[in-house]
Order: C-alpha cells, then structure tokens, then sequence
C-alpha cells in the first residue's frame, strides 16, 4: 500500500492534465510570512471524545503570521471538531490554545472572535430572514449601533458608520460576485453562494485570522479558481487562512505547508509537495 | 346614549393600547430575537402593583404626577430586573427552558400577590392609588392642543399604514386589482349583513319562533360558511392570482379598518374636548395612546439599527452570531429586560384603567393575548402588532355583544366559547396567512 506511487485521493493535478479550472499556482515570492517570528495561532495537545470516540487526540497546529495553512484528512479524521475546539465553540478536554500571544481556551466564542480569529462552517450558515447586505453588516465589529442607548443619543454616527461599512460590505460582496444579490434575503441563495457569503462575511470581521471549513466544497471550478486569487490577494494584503479542504488542487496551490489528520491525530506535516510524497499520509487515505 | 357609547370607545381606545403596549414588549422578545416567553403576564402584573403601591404612598415633598411618574419607571425596571433573573438563570440554556420557566415564573408572581396580603392585600385589591391626570381640568386651548398631539399622532400611524399598503400594492396590477376587489367586497358585505342581521334579529326570531338559540347558531355559521365557499368559488372561476386577492383583501381590511379609526379618532377628539365628563379615562387615554406611539417609536430606532440586526442574527441562527464576535448571552438579556420593561409600564396602564387590581386580573390568558396579538400581527412587525391589538378587541367587543343571543352558553362559558374561537381563527391564519397580516410572506418560505 504504502509504495503505491499514485493513490487516488492524492490525485492532485500534475502537468500531464493542465486543466484550465485549476487554481493558479502561487509564485514563492507572495509569501509574506516569516517563520521566524512566533506563530499567530498555536494549539498544544487538544482532545476532545464524544463518548467513547476521540474526535480530537492530543493533536498541535500552528499558523504562522501571514500564511495560508491547510489541513487535511479523510472523512471523521476531526478536522471541523478541531475548529470548533479552536474557535471554543465546543470546549477541549485537555490543550491548550495559543492566539497572538494570548491563551484563547478559556475565553467564550464571541471574544476569540473579536480577537481576530474567525470562523466559518461546513455547512454554510447564513441569516435567511436577513438580507445579504445585512449578513455581512452584522460581521462589522465595534460599531456605535450595537450599543442600546447610543441607538438614540447616537443616530448620526451611526448613520455615518453604516454608510461607510455598507459601502465596504459591497466591495466584498462584489469580490466574490454576490453584490446583484445584496438586497435579497440570504435564505434564497443557493447552497454555493451561501459558502460564498460566509467567507465574504468573515472577512467583513477584518481578522487577523481566517478558519475556512472546505471553502471550495460544492463551488464550481470557475468559482473556486476566482476564491482562490481573492484568499491569495487578501493574503498578500497581511490577512492569515487556516483553511480545511478536500480539493487537492485547492491546498496544493494555495497553502505554504499542510498538517494532516487522522483519527484525531497528527499525522504529518510540511509543505503541499512533500505531504504528496509522504508514505503514511497515503496509507491514511487509502485507509490502509 | 352618546355618553355611553364615548365612554364605551374611550375605555375601547384605552385597552387597546394597553394590549399593544404589552404585544410590543412580546414583540420585541419573541418577534426580533427569537425568545419564547410564555409568562409575559408576570412583567404586566409587576408592573400594575409597583405603580399602585408606590403612588399611593404619601410623600409630602414630592408632587403627585412626579411621584406617578417615578412610580411607573420604577415598575418597568423592577419588570426588568425580574427578566434579568430569568434571563440570567436560563438564556445560556437551550430555549425551551426559558419557555418552561417563564410559565413557572408568572404563576409564582400571580401567587405572591395572592397571598402576601402585608403587601398587595391579596385578594382585596389595592384600592384607590392616584390616577395620571386625574385631578386635571384643563382649560380650552390645553384641551385643543391635547387633540391636535392626539390627531397628529394618529396622522403619522395612518401615513405609515398606507405607505406600507403602496408597497404592497405596487407590483399587481390595476385591473386585477380591481376584479380581485369587487368579489372580497361582496363577500365582506354579505357576511356583515348575515351577521349584524341575525344579531339584530336573534331575540325577536326567538321570541315569534319559538326556537332554541342553537337553532339560530348553526343557521348563522352554516349561512356563514356557505357564503364563504360561494365566493371562494367565485374568485377560482375568475382565475385571480393569489397575489392579487390577497392584496385586495388587505387593502379592502386596511380601509375598513381606517375607516373604523378615523371615526374612533372622532370620538376620541370630542371626548377629549368634553374632558370634565370622564376626567381619569379621557386623560389616560390620551396618554395611552401618546405611549404606544413613543414606545413604537423607540422600538422602530432600535430594531432597524446594529442593535436590532444582532438580535435578528440571535433569532436566526445564534451560532453565526457568536462566530462574528457578538454576545448573544448579553443580546439575549438585553431584549428580554427590554420587553418586561415595556411589559411594566403596560401594567401601570393596566391598573389605571383598572383602577383597582387584584391577583385575578392578571390571569396566564394575558399572555394568550399577547401571543395572539404577535401572532395575527405579523412576528417581527411592530405596526403589525399595533393593529393586531385593535383587531383582537375589535373581535372581543363585537362578539361580546352578538354572540350572547345566538350561542346558548352563560357568561362564564361564553368568555371560554370566545377563547376557543380566537384560536381556530388563529389556525386558520396559520394555514392561510402564516406570516400574520401584516408579516412578509417570502420570509417564512425561506430556508434555513
Ligand atoms: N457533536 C458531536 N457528537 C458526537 N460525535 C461527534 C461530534 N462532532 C464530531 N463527532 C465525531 O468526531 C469525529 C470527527 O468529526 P469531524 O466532523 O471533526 O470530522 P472531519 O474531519 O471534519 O470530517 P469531514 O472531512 O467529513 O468533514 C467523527 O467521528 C464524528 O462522528
Ligand atoms: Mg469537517
């Protein structure tokens, strides 16, 4: 198993098949990370069990400042229950969580996210009786509004606020090409688009750092191509992406190094080619 | 005769008020952030005794309509904190258990003031609190300008109303409109004419027949039935679209509904201007009605700024809500202290209206009404429940009346008959209108 040179999860795209939908491979010198400063996020030992499965298995990550990191695994292998242990949206049993110099395990969901460190779900959720605008306008932190009594001692900053973060709010929207929808109600996007606003919603937080769970799943290749180049681009401009995909074309072309998981576990790190090549990362997806 | 009838629309305008004072603070919880709150009574009933008892205590230095005034803000907070104890014991648990210990919760605090007499006096009631504006006989010009704040309220409500129904009827068009209208029309006006006349001509019907007054029952719901499938039928053999009958409908329910305020309006106006008749409910319904369109006022602010947005996030999916950095615990608490607080000072209108409050005027059925209200307004529309407020005693008042001579029931029974109806018009709702009436349809067939 372990010697079969082409295994087919694996089959990330090589240079007999130039296929026009793939991503555009990222030149070297867009990297403006460097892995001598200390990690943006680090996470130490994590577990987590569900009863008597361990979702999560003493399992480390780490994202450097400015990078775009993958993490991949077979199905169950614990991936989106390590995102929520990062994000605190279910508590670890044991680990610990670094983020920008702070320890974020002990902090409630909401102020991991005001710190910076944003999440999406698998399953994109969008607010359906809110308009799409809406959606992304809920994602502005610190604004006048959300505060009870400045609604109305405040009504004017906050009609200034609003208008600025709406205008912003259409630039995302009309990066990732849903500004035609932003006056409809979220709940009638179809299930791409709602992948779509959720990372446009994100990035609408302006964090220092980006969990995307399976950003490219039921996208279309075009699509896919187009996210790519904007996460390269909001790369460049100083923004950091932990992204899990099942798209091997997706983290081959996006990511400076990949962590791998298996059954809640660590399985291997290093950089898109060498994960390629590395035997128990083949054996875990053939699953032996 | 015409006494009668201005006190009669007076106090109609005053409970009125009230119930879209407490729907309002529903609205608020359960409308925008998604609170099931099954014991909003126990706000209103707070509310009631904190502003009785505080405004009949006698502070020699403080002027009565300051201390009334200080009684009711003291009320609505005390609602408040005891949504904050609610709240704060269970807004962090799954949402049913708010819902189970609301309902514990108004039980408790009709109980109290059942049974510590020290306080509320139990079962006596509390008598004789000051009442706002009580002792006040203003002079013409005051009362003129009491009538033009009272007509330029109105005015506003009504230009909102109508705004909303030209938006509405902006996408069917003219001619549609039209034929959609001639049928509904017809409809509405045979049922008023079955009804109104075998109201009016129950007693001597019985009295020359002879006849048991279930006979008459069953003759008017099966006359009323059959006319409603007649031109249900009608309306499929002209091919309307939905769209267009619904609008019709609501356009035709909207005007009569005008129609039926300007000339409570009238009323009001004279009452006000005759205003030593009726002193104390002249006078609270004048604030009564400046309340609901303070309290709807702020709401509006509120529920179209962030503020608003979050707690609709929180209604929607709170996961998302927390994902983007929001504290949904703290949002959630704010809301919920936020409608006992309206609910509060829905109780101060209460007991004044009152006059006298025990235990049994705040009844868990309060809470019933408070839902229907939301529920036929529209959840999540505050002119919705403002209007749905006016159509539930539009409903009680007629039916107390009419339904006395065709349904052979006592008092006691009849108010249960009542009850039972406004919850199969509330599944018919359900089944034909389940947005409510003034709600938006496309939001409910949305998906998650
Ligand atoms: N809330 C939960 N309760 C019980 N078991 C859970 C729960 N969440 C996850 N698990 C279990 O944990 C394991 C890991 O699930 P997880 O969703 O993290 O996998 P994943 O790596 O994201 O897989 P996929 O690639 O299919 O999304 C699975 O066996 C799953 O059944
Ligand atoms: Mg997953």
């Amino acid at each position: 198993m372990v010697d079969n040179p082409s295994p087919q999860p694996m089959d990330h795209p090589s240079t007999e098949h130039p296929s026009t939908d793939r991503p555009a491979q990222r030149s070297k010198s867009d990297r403006t990370f460097d892995a001598n400063l200390p990690p943006l996020l680090s996470a130490q030992d994590l577990c987590k069990s569900f009863g008597g499965v361990r979702a999560v298995d003493h399992a480390s990550l780490e994202v450097p400042q400015g990078s775009i990191i993958g993490l991949i695994g077979p199905n169950g292998a614990g991936k989106t229950t390590l995102f929520n242990l990062l994000s605190n949206f279910t508590r670890p049993d044991s680990g610990d969580v670094m983020f920008n110099g702070t320890p974020i395990h002990p902090l409630p969901s909401h102020q991991i996210a005001q710190l910076g460190l944003v999440r999406t779900f698998q399953v994109a959720r969008v607010l359906s009786r809110l308009s799409v605008l809406d959606n992304m306008l809920l994602a502005t932190q610190n604004q006048t509004g959300e505060a009870l009594l400045n609604v109305w001692t405040r009504s004017r900053q906050i009609a200034k606020e609003e208008r600025l973060q709406r205008r912003h709010a259409l630039e995302i929207l009309d990066s990732v090409g849903l500004s035609h929808m932003a006056h409809q109600y979220a709940g009638s996007l179809s299930g791409g688009q709602r992948k779509l606003l959720e990372m446009a919603r994100a990035l609408m937080v302006n964090p220092k750092l980006i969990l995307l769970d399976e950003p490219a799943a039921g996208v279309n290749p075009t699509l896919i191509n187009q996210i790519c180049t904007h996460i390269q681009q909001w790369n460049r401009e100083g923004m950091t992406f932990l992204i899990i995909e099942h798209n091997m074309d997706v983290i081959m072309s996006l990511c400076d190094r990949v962590w791998v998981m298996a059954e809640g576990r660590n399985l291997a790190t290093g950089t898109p080619t060498e994960i390629q090549t590395n035997p128990a990362v083949l054996a875990a997806y053939l699953g032996q | 005769m015409v006494n009668g009838m201005e006190g009669y629309i007076v106090s109609l305008i005053i409970f009125t008020a009230i119930l879209a004072v407490f729907g309002l603070g529903l609205n608020l919880q359960w409308g925008f952030t998604g609170l099931i709150n099954f014991g909003h009574v126990a706000f209103m009933t707070l509310g009631a005794y904190t502003t009785a008892l505080l405004s009949s205590i006698d502070i020699p230095w403080l002027p009565l309509p300051l201390q009334i005034l200080g009684a009711v803000i003291l009320g609505a907070t005390l609602a408040a904190a005891l949504g904050l104890l609610i709240g704060f014991s269970t807004l962090r648990l799954r949402e049913d258990y708010l819902a189970i210990v609301t309902i514990g919760v108004s039980e408790i605090v009709r109980l109290i003031a059942l049974n510590e007499e020290w306080l509320t006096r139990g079962s006596f009631g509390i008598q004789r609190y000051p009442l706002p504006l009580g002792q006040f006989s203003p002079n013409l010009p005051t009362r003129l300008g009491m009538i033009a704040i009272l007509l330029l309220v109105i005015g506003i409500a009504y230009c909102r109303l109508w705004q909303w129904m030209g938006q509405q009827l902006q996408p069917i068009s003219r001619s549609q409109l039209v034929t959609s209208l001639v049928p509904i029309v017809g409809y509405l006006v045979s049922l008023a004419v079955l009804i109104v006349g075998i109201g009016l001509g129950a007693r001597s019907l019985k009295a020359a027949a002879n006849l048991p007054s279930w006979v008459l029952g069953l003759g008017l719901l099966s006359a009323i039935v059959g006319t409603s499938l007649l031109y249900a039928w009608l309306a499929k053999r002209f091919l309307l679209p939905l769209a267009a009958r619904t609008t019709a409908l609501s356009l035709v329910w909207v005007s009569i509904l005008s129609l039926l305020g300007g000339w409570l309006t009238t009323i009001a106006a004279i009452a006000l201007y005759h205003y030593d008749r009726s002193p104390t409910k002249n006078g609270l319904m004048w604030i009564a009605v400046l309340l609901v369109a303070l309290i709807y006022q702020a709401l509006q602010a509120l529920v179209r700024s962030p503020w608003g947005r979050i707690l609709k996030a929180i209604r929607e999916d709170e996961f998302v809500a927390r994902a983007l950095g929001k504290n949904v615990f703290w949002y959630k608490l704010q809301a919920f202290m936020l409608g006992g607080f309206i609910a509060g000072i829905a109780g101060a209108l209460y007991a004044w209206q009152l006059t006298v409050v025990y235990p049994d005027n705040f009844q868990p059925l309060l809470t019933f009404n408070a839902w229907t209200i939301v529920v036929l307004g529209g959840a999540g529309n505050n002119l919705g429940t403002i209007l749905g407020a006016a159509i539930f005693w539009a409903y009680q008042s007629v039916t107390r009346f009419i339904l006395s001579d065709i349904i052979p029931l006592d008092d006691a029974r009849l108010g249960a008959f009542r009850v039972m109806m406004i919850g199969l018009l509330l599944m018919v709702l359900m089944v034909w209108r389940p947005q409510g009436i003034l709600g938006n349809k496309e939001e409910l067939t949305l998906g998650r």
